[in-house]
């Protein structure tokens, strides 16, 4: 029997992001667990607002429209895994040991999308900083050393944005399932399909810092022809013939 | 006069108990807990079942009037089948979104068909107690969890699909997909055999590698299955190994792919 607590019946207020920072496991379990579609539409939000931030701050070196795009694009590729991987991943929980309904592990990766989402709005302003400061680019030329650091720094803190909500993914399924084996086990399932499908959206949203070269567009117009696995097979291939 | 401090009031903390976690496949103890006597009623509950409560399902399995079970659990592995192979169909569209359907759900139960029989012998083989309508639930279990998984995948499928060109990729993926889902499937059927006193599962293991290999070999024989065609049937026999190989000889140039940028 599911007792209705106090901190289920909780209005979702956007201070909630910080929890999911911090990692309170007992109450982002109560979260999944209470199913609120208002705090489901606040992580959304987050989503949208976190990672549509960092996008806008990645494609402004480009261009003000090229920062619109992935302003729109970056959110759109976090929501569609969610939502194109969400059966699947609900399929697996149980089969891996960890008895989960759909609207909970559902609510699982939101949540900790929307940490990794809050980490990239977070770092947005110092990505803006940097691009500011780099030189413009022009088709004419790229500062090879300004791509490079812009570059690596959008590595850095994807990869640190990654990390850190699948931490709290993982901290979150070991409470729910209460064996840090059968959390892995989920958690590397989970990351296998959404990381397969979230390259796919990608291939397919590009570009996201656009090259000067190219025309500024929403789409390539190549955005449906290949796939992301054929085009790394491919330039495998060229290594190894090359 | 001693006023009783007040004590505040305790604050009592959301601390949900974690998910009780479905009984391993595999424990050892027998089947017949309170939970899993609870009948199936209908083919939802099935589903549910293979998913969450598998060894619900193979207690109910064993029950007077399981057929009735079994036949629900053919029938939605069936759906799930054609619906599987609408998005299948998707890659080609036209007369495949018909034919793709049909020729999946057909080779799913021509194969499971074919296996029968061996599989109650390997059964038998192993020392198990199952009777052939409890090999034949086994059986349905597979397809279900398998086509079920399918169902999970399709999105993705459907999304790369709609992005790809070469008919050698796309079957790959299908082939994974597939893959993945049949390897969820023999577990469960494995687990109803051990339920079933099986001394070894050798026998068993064998006859996965048999039922692979029919399976692979279905999708050479009911070909094209992504691809269009003339004809429903192909003309010409061939091995599954074959087949592949002149696949991705003529996987088409114009795959390799567009620009990063």
């Amino acid at each position: 029997m599911h007792i209705q607590t106090q901190l289920e019946t909780t209005k979702p207020h956007l201070g909630e992001i910080a929890t999911l920072l911090r990692g309170d496991v007992e109450k982002t379990a109560a979260w999944s667990e209470s199913g609120d579609a208002r705090r489901v539409a606040l992580q959304i939000a987050v989503i949208i607002a976190g990672a549509g931030c960092y996008g806008a701050a990645m494609g402004w070196w480009r261009d003000p429209r090229q920062a619109l795009f992935t302003a729109i694009k970056f959110p759109l590729i976090i929501l569609l895994t969610t939502i194109g991987n969400a059966l699947i991943n609900a399929m697996l929980a149980p089969l891996l040991g960890l008895n989960l309904p759909f609207r909970q592990t559902f609510a699982a990766i939101l949540m900790s999308f929307a940490a990794a989402a809050a980490i990239l709005g977070a770092f947005s302003p110092l990505i803006a900083f940097l691009v500011w400061n780099a030189p413009p680019m022009s088709p004419q030329a790229v500062s090879e050393s300004a791509y490079s650091l812009i570059k690596l720094a959008h590595v850095a803190v994807i990869a640190f944005a990654g990390t850190t909500g699948n931490t709290r993914l993982f901290q979150l399924l070991a409470r729910l399932g209460g064996s840090r084996a059968v959390a892995l086990r989920v958690l590397f399932a989970w990351l296998a399909g959404n990381l397969f499908l979230g390259s796919q959206l990608s291939w397919i949203l590009r570009p996201f810092i656009g090259s000067p070269a190219l025309p500024l567009e929403f789409f390539r117009a190549t955005a449906l022809h290949g796939n992301f696995y054929e085009n790394v097979f491919h330039s495998f291939l060229q290594i190894l013939n090359d | 006069m001693n006023e009783p401090t007040p004590v505040p009031p305790v604050m009592q903390t959301a601390s949900p108990l974690p998910a009780p976690a479905p009984p391993s496949l595999h424990e050892p103890r027998p089947l017949g807990d309170p939970a899993e006597r609870a009948p199936i009623s209908n083919t939802f509950v099935a589903i549910e079942a293979i998913l969450r409560h598998p060894r619900r399902l193979l207690f109910q399995m064993r029950q007077p009037g399981a057929g009735k079970l079994i036949a629900a659990m053919i029938s939605a592995s069936l759906i799930c089948g054609l619906i599987y192979g609408v998005v299948v169909g998707t890659f080609s569209g036209g007369t495949q979104l018909w034919i793709a359907p049909v020729k999946i759900a057909m080779g799913l139960l021509i194969s499971a068909a074919i296996c029968l029989p061996s599989l109650y012998i390997f059964a038998c083989l192993s020392g198990s107690q199952a009777r052939l309508v409890e090999v034949c639930g086994l059986l349905a279990g597979l397809l279900l969890l398998m086509t079920l998984l399918l169902i999970g995948f399709a999105p993705v499928a459907w999304i790369f699909s709609e992005s790809t060109e070469s008919p050698a990729w796309m079957g790959t993926l299908h082939l994974i997909f597939w893959l993945v889902a049949t390897v969820f499937g023999l577990r469960f059927m494995k687990a109803g055999f051990s339920h079933a006193n099986a001394r070894s599962q050798a026998g068993i293991n064998v006859w996965i590698v048999i039922f692979l290999l029919v399976a692979l070999q279905m999708t050479t024989a009911l070909r094209p299955i992504l691809g269009k065609s003339e004809s429903f049937f192909p003309a010409e026999k061939k091995f599954f190994i074959g087949h592949w190989g002149d696949c991705l000889k003529s996987a088409p140039e114009k795959s390799k792919g567009a620009s990063p940028n």
